[in-house]
């Protein structure tokens, strides 16, 4: 619906200065000409600036914020709250300073009186309606409301209601489990109705009646149930919309604040973690414009809750009965140890999805020294060919800030929306403002764009790599093609030919960069990237084929390996922080710590190294997971030979230099041995249609052991059920 | 023979008699740090001693043997109410003399302090736990 | 009605000296602006344009140009309103259906407008202006006769379902006031006997006459004119004689 009337912008749609903005670039880039600078004043400080830039902009640019409300940098500009009004020399009247593309040599005044006088006028008008509920309002502190009436406000009310007729009310909306209403304090600023509309794309906010009576709400009995839901709330400069499970628990003053990182998708989102006496209290975004702008996810932001529930914080030994029992570390580890040193090389591990780096370096030193090569992830790769010799094979390559680029995406086996959000995101920005054409092979799901669904049998992609398709014109005429695979199509039997397939199909493309990376593996766990590049192999076959006496767990909670898989005499050691099914079927475990306690280092999809940090101490008698190994190691006779964090990182840079240059997204290249040696894979493509797990919102929300534990992500499970009864 | 002090000599005789003999008191002084000759005036439920020795000054003249079985953890809380008035002078009469003194049903029997012992009160937490461990299930 | 008794009430705590206490807030439009469910209007019940009115939506979305379909969205729904009545639920989602769009987009607009009646509404729906021209010509006293004519109070549908008496400001018909527009037809220069012939003419089913009711064709002077009556003056009337 955006796209349509924005594809006719030029022939005169809807035309917002940012969108003008898009267009006089896009019409000067094409006849390659830089158009002419254009000199305005602010506060009598000359800036140069694009024609189409809107005041606010340039403003900005020599670094005078003017307030706003509705301006939002990645949203349509809406100009309706009126709080960024400027003076205009020789303008009678000021102007909205987020909707007014400057003109040459406009002297604007961002202190003057009449701005002064704009401002408190309006602040008043926003506060005539505004609760004074401050003290009991979640936004409390860090609220753009409050800032900015101490700011620019008035120093004294004219508001002496003397009737007590009452402020304005409007009932609450019941908006879903993780967002809280309270509708009274909202100042329409259509924040959340554009996020909604643009970046989410669900369309299920509006503004209901008008002047005084006017709402935000979905007007029927609808919750705003998406993936991104969780945005709003941080977009909403008053506290109409605040999280659910955060309300009144905390306050912002209160709150430590510590950066971090996502680990339970492939992203890496860079997160705050915000915790208080020991707590997790909430997890919010951190601006990274090449990673997740300033969005996270739901799950991302609402599943801290389970790093409280489940948890493992003692060591645990099988005994005689066959049931679990809390011991002590030295008890434990001697157990280990014992049975280590009593299968001698029988030994392997498996790593789930939130094994760190560190931890996965360290059990393969340890490993190594007891001769054993059987280092599994959970997550199965196809190994034929190149496999993952070649880090091109299996990483995001052209990055995820690249997909806003792309004029034809190809999607293969994955569902980006719930397997990787903000690249949905990205994707979907691309759709909208940039005629991103997208077509898919694989179940049909619902993307929140348009796509051309090509269907979901393996046999479209063989056409397509042998060139026999319709698409693959598309393909080719594309000037910044992008082909995805999902790595969970890559987990088949046939996943080698797939990729083979890919990488044909790849090849067959003609970006106009060089620099453009066409073949793009979209992975769905945290640890998967960093686990290839220290050499784990990917899947759990060598396991089974060794039948190992002792079986290591790195927090591998799918199931990919079973007890009745293993011999059994054999020993399962589980080392993780839930407890989950790879801990109900563990005889000893090892209680390792979370992504929130720990300083550890994790790639994303793309090939990034980043580093979460420890927001709150470990529970109980957890310890970081790469230590306990480490204290093994010398029970084991055989003592790892670092000592604390940065003798580990300075072997994680031996191993692979890049684990450890942290922010940096380490590009891979040689795809065209990758493809030469694809030629030799013998596998073929099955008749098996693609299939991927998450396929409905309700897939989404608990998918790993930290969001299964979470009772806020069932309740979004139980919303989204409940959505699906309604006939809204 | 006071002469030669000999009747301390025989009163200290006579003492170490009335406790059962050399052992008796000796393990009397490593309990008690002192070995009195007085007059038991009675014995409380609980089987604590009372004695009172008019020789010895004011404030020394009466004391409690803690019974046998508190060993060397014997406390002053061990005292009951009835007796704790008279060990204390605030009367002079022993709980049996006492008319006046109020007994009701609803009297609860005495207990010692119990702090620092395992039967010590702890008051509960009310707070949920900020971390809620797994639970092994159940085979 | 609340209003008047929080007035009465707060008047009499402030001659007793007391103070007041927040009451609810004033309730500002007759209409809700949420969606509840009721019998006459739910998401089950179906709604779809008869062929006729087909014919005249497929007219309507041919006026639109491809990529702009939605700003057929109010003529869809005025239709939609006509067909029905009034504009239940179910006939928006399928102006949203028709046009391809959220529903969110097809109520923002509904509820926007104030013509758009989103409750049962009676077949005559009279809108009476009292605003300060009506007013002052004595639409007070035409809005009594209405009143009492049909036993309404201002936001009341009759139980038969032939009338909603509507309270509206300014219909821009101030030269002819006062004024009633009933349905699509303005009722100008009204007095009371007229209004009551007017409502009895609807009684009996028969339309009457729209237009002024006091013998003008549209808005020219009662009677003669009282101005501009002699010749326009000709050109370089007024000027200064020395230009």
């Amino acid at each position: 619906m955006l796209r349509t009337t924005l594809g006719k912008v030029l022939t005169g749609g809807s035309l917002s200065p940012k969108r003008v903005t898009a267009v006089v670039r896009a019409a000067s880039s094409q006849t390659g000409k830089k158009p002419e600078q254009i000199e305005v004043f602010i506060d009598d400080i000359p800036v140069k600036v694009d024609p189409g830039t809107t005041v606010l902009q340039a403003a900005a640019m020599i670094g005078i914020e003017i307030p706003r409300f509705c301006y939002h940098e990645r949203l349509a500009v809406a100009g309706n709250c009126r709080m960024c009004l400027v003076e205009v020399e020789k303008s009678p009247k000021p102007v909205a300073a987020c909707a007014m593309p400057v003109m040459k040599g406009w002297r604007i005044k961002t202190d003057s009186e009449m701005t002064k006088k704009a401002r408190e006028g309006i602040m008043e008008f926003l506060l005539i309606n505004h609760p004074l509920d401050c003290p009991i309002c979640d936004q409390g502190g860090e609220c753009d409301l409050q800032d900015q009436s101490m700011a620019f406000g008035s120093d004294r009310s004219r508001f002496v209601d003397i009737d007590h007729t009452g402020k304005r009310a409007v009932e609450d909306k019941d908006l879903g489990p993780l967002i809280k209403t309270v509708m009274t304090r909202c100042i329409h600023c259509t924040r959340c109705i554009r996020f909604a509309s643009e970046v989410a794309g669900v369309d299920d906010l509006g503004t209901t009646g008008r002047g005084n009576d006017m709402q935000i709400g979905t007007y029927v009995e609808k919750m705003f149930l998406s993936e991104l839901s969780g945005n709003v709330i941080d977009l909403c400069p008053v506290g109409a919309l605040t999280s659910k499970p955060y309300s009144f628990t905390a306050r912002p003053w209160e709150i430590r604040k510590i950066d971090s990182i996502d680990v339970l998708d492939a992203v890496g989102s860079n997160i705050v973690v915000s915790s208080r006496t020991g707590e997790v209290m909430r997890i919010m975004p951190r601006v990274n414009e090449e990673i997740n702008e300033e969005w996270i996810a739901d799950k991302s932001r609402f599943s801290y809750d389970g790093l409280k529930r489940q948890r493992l914080i003692t060591p645990m030994l099988r005994d005689n009965t066959g049931e679990l029992k809390p011991v002590d570390w030295e008890a434990a580890l001697l157990t280990v140890a014992k049975q280590i040193r009593n299968a001698g090389s029988s030994i392997g591990a498996v790593a789930g999805g939130f094994a760190d780096a560190e931890v996965l370096v360290a059990v393969k030193d340890l490993l190594n020294y007891l001769g054993s090569e059987a280092l599994c992830t959970e997550h199965t790769f196809p190994l034929d060919g190149s496999g993952t010799d070649l880090r091109s094979s299996y990483l995001l390559n052209n990055g995820i800030a690249g997909a806003e680029e792309a004029d034809f995406v190809l999607l293969v086996g994955t569902n980006p929306r719930f397997e990787a959000p903000l690249l949905n995101s990205r994707l979907r920005k691309a759709y909208v403002h940039n005629e991103l054409d997208v077509a898919l092979i694989g179940p049909k799901v619902d993307l929140r764009y348009q796509y051309q669904h090509l269907g979901d049998s393996p046999s479209i992609l063989q056409q397509l790599a042998n060139g026999q398709h319709e698409v693959n014109k598309k393909l080719k005429a594309a000037k910044k093609p992008l082909i995805i695979v999902g790595s969970e199509v890559l987990a088949r039997p046939d996943g080698s030919a797939i990729l083979a397939a890919a990488q044909k199909l790849s090849a067959s493309t003609s970006p106009e960069e060089q620099n453009w990376r066409v073949l793009n593996v979209l992975h769905k766990v945290a640890s998967q990237v960093a686990a290839l590049d220290i050499g784990y192999t990917p899947g759990v076959d060598r396991i089974r084929e060794l039948n190992p006496k002792v079986l290591l767990l790195l927090g591998a909670d799918d199931g990919a390996i079973e007890k009745s898989d293993l011999p059994n005499d054999s020993f399962i050691i589980y080392l993780g922080h839930h407890g989950d099914h790879g801990a109900s079927i563990a005889d000893a475990i090892l209680p390792g710590v979370a992504y929130t306690e720990k300083q550890a280092t994790y790639v994303n999809t793309e090939g990034r190294a980043q580093q979460t940090l420890v927001a709150v101490s470990p529970p109980g008698r957890a310890r970081d997971d790469w230590k306990i190994i480490r204290a093994l190691s010398e029970l084991l006779g055989a003592k790892l030979p670092y000592d604390n964090l940065n003798e580990i990182r300075d072997r994680l840079e031996e191993v692979a230099p890049h684990l450890t240059k942290y922010g940096e997204a380490e590009t891979a290249n040689y795809f065209k041995q990758a493809q030469e040696l694809s030629k030799g894979i013998k596998t073929q493509l099955d008749n098996s249609p693609f299939d991927v797990k998450l396929k409905e919102l309700s897939d989404y929300f608990m998918t790993d052991s930290i969001s299964r534990a979470s009772p806020t992500m069932a309740k979004c499970v139980q919303a989204v059920l409940k959505q699906k009864q309604s006939k809204f | 023979m006071s002469y030669f002090g000999l009747d301390r000599f025989f009163t200290f005789l006579k003492t170490i008699k009335n406790y059962g003999g050399l052992k008796a008191s000796l393990y009397k002084i490593y309990r008690m740090d002192s070995l009195r000759p007085g007059t038991l005036v009675g014995t409380d439920k609980f089987g604590n001693k009372y004695y009172e020795n008019n020789a010895y000054f004011y404030g020394r003249n009466r004391w409690v043997e803690y019974a046998p079985q508190y060993g060397t953890d014997y406390d002053g809380s061990q005292v009951p109410a009835e007796w704790f008035g008279w060990l204390h002078y605030k009367t002079d009469y022993l709980p049996s003399q006492d008319a006046a003194r109020p007994k009701y049903k609803w009297m609860m029997e005495h207990t010692q302090n119990l702090s620092g012992t395992p039967g010590q009160f702890m008051p509960y937490s009310t707070t949920q736990p900020k971390v809620q461990a797994w639970v092994p299930p159940k085979k | 009605m609340l209003p008047t008794l929080r007035t009465i009430t707060n008047g009499l705590k402030r001659s007793l000296g007391l103070r007041s206490i927040q009451t609810t807030s004033v309730v500002h439009h007759e209409s809700l602006f949420v969606h509840r469910d009721t019998p006459e209007d739910n998401p089950d019940i179906p709604f779809t344009f008869t062929t006729e009115n087909k014919k005249r939506a497929e007219a309507i979305l041919a006026i639109y140009p491809e990529g702009h379909k939605r700003a057929a969205m109010i003529p869809l729904l005025d239709l939609a309103q006509r067909q029905h009545g009034w504009l239940p639920i179910s006939a928006m989602h399928h102006v949203a259906e028709i046009l391809n769009l959220p529903r969110m987009r097809v109520y923002e607009v509904a509820t926007f407008y104030t013509m758009f009646m989103r409750k049962p509404t009676g077949k005559y729906h009279i809108q009476i202006c009292t605003t300060t021209p009506c007013w002052l010509r004595g639409s007070d006293a035409i809005l009594d006769t209405i009143k009492k004519n049909l036993n309404l109070e201002v936001g009341e549908t009759s139980k038969d379902m032939q009338f909603t008496l509507s309270e509206v400001e300014c219909l821009g018909a101030c030269v002819n006031a006062p004024m009633v527009s009933i349905n699509d037809d303005y009722y100008e220069d009204l007095t009371v006997q007229d209004t009551e012939e007017i409502l009895a003419d609807l009684k009996a089913g028969k339309k009457p006459k729209p237009g002024p009711r006091n013998g003008r064709f549209a808005a020219e002077p009662l009677g003669e004119p009282t101005s501009l009556k002699g010749e326009p003056p000709a050109a370089g009337f007024g000027i200064r004689p020395d230009l």
